[in-house]
């Protein structure tokens, strides 16, 4: 009898084993070459000088190994015929040796953006390579989204998907009953691009550059960038679930804040200034629920050690020490066809403030955004005001964008400063611009 | 004595000339007919409801034949310690049982199913092993935890056999004798009863089969305890109206007459009496006194007003020929409405016993006519009268006479607020009726604190359900279902039944052989599964009975293996719940098994309790369209007007919506019982609105003076007759509120809503509107002017109108019921429609194009997956070209509550965030697409909650016949939330896909067109290729392309996680 079974059963797995060798077969069936041409033009309204006029390409390669491990490549080559965002070529002393941009010359670069494999070990989703990697429920507004550096080339006009700076990182994603525990390893050390004096959008706010009293010298040492490819790098982790139509999540990551500190140094022969990277824990969490046509969502976190410069000049370093809770609260509304509301408050406050600050201990922002959708969603425009509640400086952003044809976008775009000087956003108040820009995907 | 000069006098003259014949004649045939009553046979079985020789009951009896299948009585035992029971105590239990009911008479030995008999398949060395799981005796806790361990790798036992947490198992007893199931059902309880139960164990006995037999006799035993108890609450009620013996006795005899009449008939003509047939004794009680409580009062106004007349026999006869000359009339012109009444359930109703109660009401009634106007009138000249104290000279003069009398001056006094609290009082009961469902479930007829009602409850809320519906597959050739084809089939069938919540479990022949096929590999659980081999399955069921009995099979599948039944346990099996199902399952196993090879049918008890049940609605209806329009016309010829009959409608309509509205906000059920009520309300209602229509006629005609003085009589004497007759007819019925059996209460309580609505509108809104109207057919033609005339006329125009329009209605629901089978209602396709199998998990590729209006072209390629989990969806979509939009993914968590928004959560590449995303607007426009988020949520599907649907006929799309189906949004709120006014969908029946649907917005312009074109068979699946949408005011449309459609790949859960979308794919 059991003679008679066998066979059978080994026939049919036979037929099972051969049916699955025949896809596996096909191999160059399995990449995928994508991506997207773009070109921008923007000038500045004050004086009627372009800002940039690029040209980007963004090639996405695919590569299935098989049904779960696939590789992605992405890579980027920009060129910009005015070079005022960057001037020249960037030291790039911030940056990784192994997440340098190659520059062919002061006004063509290539950057390797990403690349990762993604595979599966039983249930544990696994990412290794250079990626991004999004944490938080905020728009526009960084609590929680620390994990990738950033690019201020063009301050935060840009959008975070270009400006983001993909880091080579392991990311482990493992399932724990209805939950999801994202664990993180970053051992490349490389923090946010801040464009040096001289360029289009340099920062020169108080609340970021810190004052010297004019007339005395100043050296300026060089970048003190952590090296240690294991003790130096940056860990996360990150437990999600989606519950009673609750998404919950909680965060840690102890990590290197991304911006250096900035101390002097006073001697008799003048001031030095040294910039380097501190490490703070941050701990936090994320919500978001729909209530008929309102999504509420929000985000908080607890760095513990943060440091600002103070605006006392006789400061021994010119900065501060604190701990710093900051959280987004916004809700999205889609009660009107078409239309997408959204409002949020950020606000950030010192555990530990010091007197002499130049920021508040409190500091608020607000944002607003309004986009509608025309024709079919062929057509969207947008409206986006984001403003310091403590400063009273912001900026406000419209962009309209239409699809041509399936994969023609042609954009067009104002950005207005607007507020006091010495404002984050104020700062950039004669930098005011329009943009065209067009897009196309292959 | 006084000469007779009249017809109906000279008729009177003649039946009290021969006072002693008559008497004897009545006797006699009270007697003869009385004689036939006990040979009258009793049939309070369910299946009584439905016709003998309907296909259904004929297939079932078929199936029993081949499958030996028959309602079981289910014995529970319970454990809830931490073993359940599986410990020696409880197994002992179950083995005593076992062996006790076996031994009893109408207990099928063979066809008791419990742990003690059934047996354990196993692998061994050389295939498998069948032995008991009893052997050897579970005597020690080891044997027990052996036995659970078995039960654990044995999924056909759990939940059908043992509860799926071990802490009960069952007896199932089959029975010889489907008639005898009430006294087996009270054997099995003495065996319990005497049964020693260890402690810790409970045992509850239930099933099907106890509680079909035991209701009839539940109900039938306390009837036979309450009819003679109403019998005397009504002889009381004539012993206060006239406190005389012949008051009280004289009407009891026609009451007699009646009932032997009535059953009599019955029996010789060899129907059989009922369980409903027991309201039929109340209602005739009712009607025989109603009649005399008539003449009587008659009799003693008579007897008061000439005292001197009743001391002779010839003075006697003189009050008798007075008061019958003066009463036969309203009394004939009563019968004839309320048989009319009744007509309309004879004619109405679909049930044989409800056609049967309409039919000898209606014979009950005329012999009650027949009594009164010959037996009493001799009687009352043979025997001497006594006066009534209550009656006096001139009039009735007693507190209810001069009450009654109060009421009526004050209701002529304000006759508009009187028919302004009427209309309130209607208005009150239109918004009750229309919260009346339609429900029936047997089980819902015992008290909650009836041990078989707890059994049922306790036993289905933990076993898998002790409800059947059975699918019987055919094929035509010996052996056939040894093909694994034929046995997948049956499996998907298990599968595709077994996705209704309600349905608990499954067991048909596929799972012993997956069980065999297990076995002989080792017990390996990935072998829990049909083989390929049509050899090896034949070998299974060989080596099964080396070992085995092979008539372990019989219920599952015949002797020759060509027929197999697969039953499905139901924890509850009521009305709404089987309309909503089996519609679909029948759809399914029409689409599935329908070819020469394999057929399948449904079968089993819920099979025939569907197909009676359903048809209670429709009856209702008809019968009570019926009923009124035989009264209107019956009361329309008395009084030659056809608003006289409108008018005589009134109490009637109103008493019917008191009921309606006490059902409607009690939550009182349209079921068996209840549905019948409306008939019998407005058989014995009427007899109120046409005596006092007929009074108010003689009081206007002879009398003189305005409306109110004329009318002043109307209220102590008609009325005071009326208030008893209702009197007699309420507190009868109240007796049956009195029961133990929530049928009886229900059945008892509405109708004496019903009489009491009645009486208290005929006093009350008929003397108000005959003065408010002053119609013609009241006055004397010398009193009627050009006004009265023109309104009469304008009013009988009315009504006419309404008459024809109802009368219209009536044969346009007859019509609908001849047509259904040619178009089927609105519901019925929409059920069909939304029970097409779509497979319970799909990948494919979609290519959305979007066109505007100028021809200007978007395309976006993506991959869409889709899957089911029990009744929620989820679905996913990622765009995958053009590269500016790569990696956007879409993720729907679709609930099946249409309360509960779905869950929807959008990944944007550019955030390279999950972003939450509202789903409450179900008429925005997905993704720039002319679909809404409803229209791609439910796919070829049909939100039957939304619309009203109607069948509008049929029409040719692309050379395919189609139904029009009209629906449209219950309420304007539903019409804004879909954003349209009316969809018109042309639903092919062949496939069950609507191939062209219009859409039209609020305002009802013209809004959309989708059509479903390229529909190919994949997998066994009607699929549309090609989705056409065309938006009529933008000029935009949107093509959806579906390729490489594939239901048959397994699509991972992890899909549908909200990191899949991060990871694109």
């Amino acid at each position: 009898m059991l003679k008679s079974i066998i066979p059978a059963i080994l026939a049919s797995s036979l037929v099972v084993a051969s049916d699955g060798d025949a896809k596996a077969g096909d191999f160059t069936e399995n990449i995928e070459l994508s991506g997207v041409a773009e070109s921008e033009l923007a000038i500045g309204t004050n004086d009627g000088e372009a800002q940039k006029a690029e040209f980007v390409l963004t090639p996405e390669i695919n590569l299935a190994l098989s049904g779960s491990t696939r590789i992605t490549v992405i890579g980027r080559l920009r060129g910009d015929i005015v070079d005022e965002l960057e001037p020249g070529q960037p030291a790039q002393d911030n940056r990784s040796e192994f997440s340098k941009r190659w520059f062919v010359s002061d006004h063509m670069e290539l950057e390797l953006r990403e690349t990762y494999v993604d595979t599966e070990i039983g249930n544990t989703f696994l990412r290794i390579g250079k990626q991004q990697v999004v944490w938080g429920q905020a728009d526009g507004l960084k609590v929680l989204d620390v994990i990738n550096p950033q690019s201020f080339r063009e301050f935060i006009l840009d959008d975070f998907e270009d400006s983001r700076i993909p880091l080579w990182t392991v990311n482990a994603e493992i399932p724990i009953g209805g939950a999801f525990l994202q664990l993180l390893w970053i051992p490349d050390n490389t923090y946010d691009d801040i464009p040096e004096a001289g360029a289009v959008f340099a920062f020169t706010s108080p609340l970021i550059v810190p004052e010297i009293p004019p007339g005395v010298p100043v050296i300026i040492a060089p970048l003190d960038r952590p090296g240690d490819f294991v003790g130096d790098s940056d860990v996360g982790a990150k437990l999600s679930t989606f519950a009673g139509g609750w998404d919950l999540s909680l965060n840690y990551a102890y990590h290197y804040f991304d911006r250096p500190v900035t101390r002097r140094e006073i001697s008799p022969t003048g001031i030095t200034v040294r910039q380097n990277y501190e490490r703070t824990h941050l701990i936090g969490g994320t919500f978001s629920n729909v209530f008929g046509d309102f999504t509420l969502r929000g985000e908080a976190g607890y760095s513990s050690d943060r440091y600002f410069p103070v605006s006392d000049i006789t400061d021994e370093d010119g900065v501060s020490h604190s701990g710093e809770l900051a959280y987004v609260l916004g809700v999205d509304y889609q009660g009107w066809r078409d239309w997408f509301v959204s409002a949020q408050v950020f606000q950030s406050i010192l555990t530990d403030p010091d007197p002499g600050l130049v920021r508040d201990a409190t500091e608020s922002t607000a944002t607003l955004l309004a986009r509608r959708d025309f024709m079919n969603e062929a057509l969207q425009g947008e409206l986006l005001l984001i403003h310091s509640l403590s400063r009273g400086d912001g900026v406000l952003q419209a962009s309209v964008k239409y699809e041509w044809r399936s994969n023609i976008r042609l954009t067009a775009g104002a950005d207005i400063f607007y507020g006091t000087p010495l404002g984050l956003f104020g700062q950039f108040e004669d930098k005011d611009r329009i943009s065209f820009g067009i897009e196309i995907g292959f | 004595m006084s000469t007779a000069t009249t017809n109906p006098a000279r008729f009177f003259e003649f039946v009290t000339a021969w006072p002693k014949t008559i008497l004897a004649l009545s006797l006699l045939a009270i007697a003869g007919l009385a004689s036939f009553v006990p040979q009258i046979h009793k049939d309070t079985s369910s299946d009584a409801f439905i016709s003998p020789d309907d296909p259904v009951v004929l297939y079932r009896d078929h199936v029993r034949d081949v499958f030996g299948l028959e309602d079981p009585i289910v014995v529970a035992v319970i454990n809830d310690g931490p073993q359940g029971v599986f410990n020696p105590e409880s197994l002992r239990l179950v083995d005593e049982l076992t062996q006790a009911i076996a031994k009893l008479p109408n207990a099928d030995p063979d066809r008791i199913t419990s742990l003690a008999t059934e047996s354990n398949i196993v692998g061994t060395y050389d295939g498998m092993e069948v032995s008991d799981f009893f052997d050897p005796y579970p005597d020690t806790q080891s044997r027990a935890d052996e036995i659970r361990a078995a039960i654990s790798d044995f999924p056909l036992y759990q939940g059908a056999l043992v509860a799926r947490d071990g802490n009960a198992t069952l007896i199932v007893a089959e029975l010889l004798d489907q008639d005898a199931a009430q006294s087996t059902y009270d054997e099995i309880l003495a065996i319990v009863a005497e049964a020693s139960i260890p402690p810790g164990n409970e045992v509850h006995v239930a099933g099907e089969g106890a509680i079909s037999g035991y209701l009839a006799t539940y109900i039938d035993r306390d009837a036979t305890r309450l009819n003679p108890l109403a019998a005397v609450v009504i002889t009381l009620v004539l012993l206060i109206a006239f406190r005389t013996f012949a008051g009280a006795m004289l009407p009891n005899v026609i009451v007699l007459g009646t009932l032997a009449a009535t059953f009599g008939s019955m029996a010789a003509f060899g129907v059989s009496f009922y369980v409903i047939t027991n309201g039929l004794a109340t209602i005739l009680i009712g009607i025989a006194v109603a009649d005399s409580i008539h003449i009587m009062s008659q009799v003693y106004e008579e007897r008061a007003r000439d005292p001197s007349l009743s001391s002779c026999r010839s003075g006697r006869r003189e009050i008798a020929i007075r008061a019958l000359t003066r009463m036969w009339k309203p009394v004939t012109l009563t019968t004839i409405t309320t048989i009319a009444g009744f007509a309309g359930l004879w004619f109405g109703a679909a049930m044989p016993p409800m056609k049967f109660f309409g039919m000898f009401a209606a014979v009950g009634v005329a012999a009650a006519w027949v009594y009164s106007i010959f037996f009493l009138p001799a009687a009352l000249t043979l025997f001497p009268l006594k006066a009534s104290k209550l009656f006096r000279a001139t009039n009735v003069n007693d507190g209810y006479g001069s009450a009654l009398q109060r009421v009526g001056a004050k209701v002529l006094k304000w006759p508009r607020l009187t028919l302004g609290i009427a209309a309130i009082i209607a208005a009150v009961g239109i918004g009750g009726a229309s919260l009346v469902i339609v429900q029936e479930s047997q089980i819902e007829n015992f008290q909650t604190d009836e041990p078989i009602y707890l059994a049922d409850k306790e036993i289905n809320r933990r076993m898998d359900g002790t409800y059947f519906l059975d699918i019987v597959v055919e094929t035509h050739e010996p052996e056939a279902l040894f093909r694994p084809d034929h046995l997948r089939r049956i499996e998907a069938l298990q599968s595709f039944v077994e996705r209704f919540p309600a349905v608990r479990g499954s067991t048909s022949v596929v799972d012993y052989i997956k069980q065999m096929h297990k076995a002989v590999n080792e017990n390996r659980d990935e072998f829990y599964s049909i083989p390929d081999d049509e050899f090896l399955i034949a070998q299974l069921f060989l080596l099964y009975s080396a070992s085995g009995d092979p008539d372990d099979f019989e219920e599952e599948i015949d002797t020759d293996y060509s027929q197999a039944n697969v039953r499905f346990n139901l924890a509850v099996a009521d009305y709404q719940l089987l309309t909503e199902i089996v519609p679909i399952i029948q759809d399914y196993v029409e689409q599935e098994f329908n070819n020469d090879e394999i057929r399948a049918n449904l079968s089993g008890r819920v099979m025939v309790n569907y197909t009676w049940l359903k048809t209670i609605g429709d009856g209702h209806v008809r019968s009570l369209l019926l009923s009124l329009v035989f009264v209107w016309v019956a009361a329309a010829v008395v009084f030659r007007s056809v608003l006289a009959g409108a008018l005589s409608l009134v109490p009637v309509v109103m008493s019917l919506l008191a009921v309606y509205a006490v059902m409607g906000f009690s939550g009182i059920w349209l079921g068996v019982g209840t549905s019948m009520f409306a008939a019998i309300a407005i058989g014995l209602g009427i007899d109120f609105a046409i005596h006092t229509l007929d009074r108010m006629k003689e009081l206007i005609m002879n009398r003189q003076g305005d409306y109110d003085e004329r009318l002043a009589d109307l209220f102590p004497s008609t009325g005071r007759a009326l208030f008893f007759n209702f009197a007699a007819l309420a507190l009868g019925f109240t007796v049956l509120t009195t029961s133990e059996v929530p049928p009886l209460i229900r059945f008892g309580m509405l109708v004496a809503v019903a009489v009491s609505t009645s009486f208290v509108a005929s006093m009350t809104v008929l003397p108000v509107i005959g003065k408010l109207l002053k119609p013609a057919f009241l006055y004397p033609q010398t009193e009627v002017d050009g006004a009265n005339r023109r309104a009469s006329s304008l009013a009988s125009a009315g009504s006419t109108a309404a008459l024809i329009a109802v009368v219209f209605i009536v044969f346009a629901s007859f019509a609908n019921a001849e047509t259904a089978a040619g178009l089927p209602a609105g519901d019925e396709i929409v059920a069909q429609l939304n029970a097409r199998n779509d497979g319970q998990q799909v990948t494919r590729n979609l290519k959305m194009e979007l066109i505007d209006r100028r021809g200007k072209s978007r395309v976006r390629d993506t991959i869409a997956y889709r899957r089911y989990y029990g009744e929620e969806k989820r679905t996913v979509l990622f765009y995958v070209a053009p590269g500016n939009v790569k990696g956007t993914g879409f993720l729907t968590y679709d609930y099946p509550d249409p309360e509960s928004d779905d869950d929807q959560w959008l990944y944007l590449p550019a955030l390279r965030k999950v972003r939450r995303i509202s789903a409450s607007d179900r008429g925005d426009y997905f993704l720039g697409t002319d679909f809404t988020y409803e229209d791609i949520k439910k796919e070829t599907r049909i939100a039957a909650e939304d619309y009203v649907f109607s069948t509008l006929g049929t029409a040719e799309v692309d050379s395919h016949m189609t139904y029009l189906l009209e629906g449209v949004p219950v309420d304007r709120e539903t019409a804004k939330e879909l954003g349209y006014g009316r969809v018109l969908w042309h639903v092919d029946p062949e496939i069950w896909i609507s191939r062209k649907t219009e859409m039209w917005d609020v305002n009802d312009n013209p809004l959309k067109t989708v059509t479903n074109e390229n529909i190919e068979n994949i997998q066994g699946i009607w699929t549309s290729l090609k989705l056409t949408a065309v938006n009529h005011k933008t000029g935009h449309s949107t093509i959806f392309t579906f390729a490489e459609v594939d239901y048959s790949a397994e699509v991972d859960d992890n899909m549908f996680e909200q990191r899949a979308l991060r990871r694109g794919r």
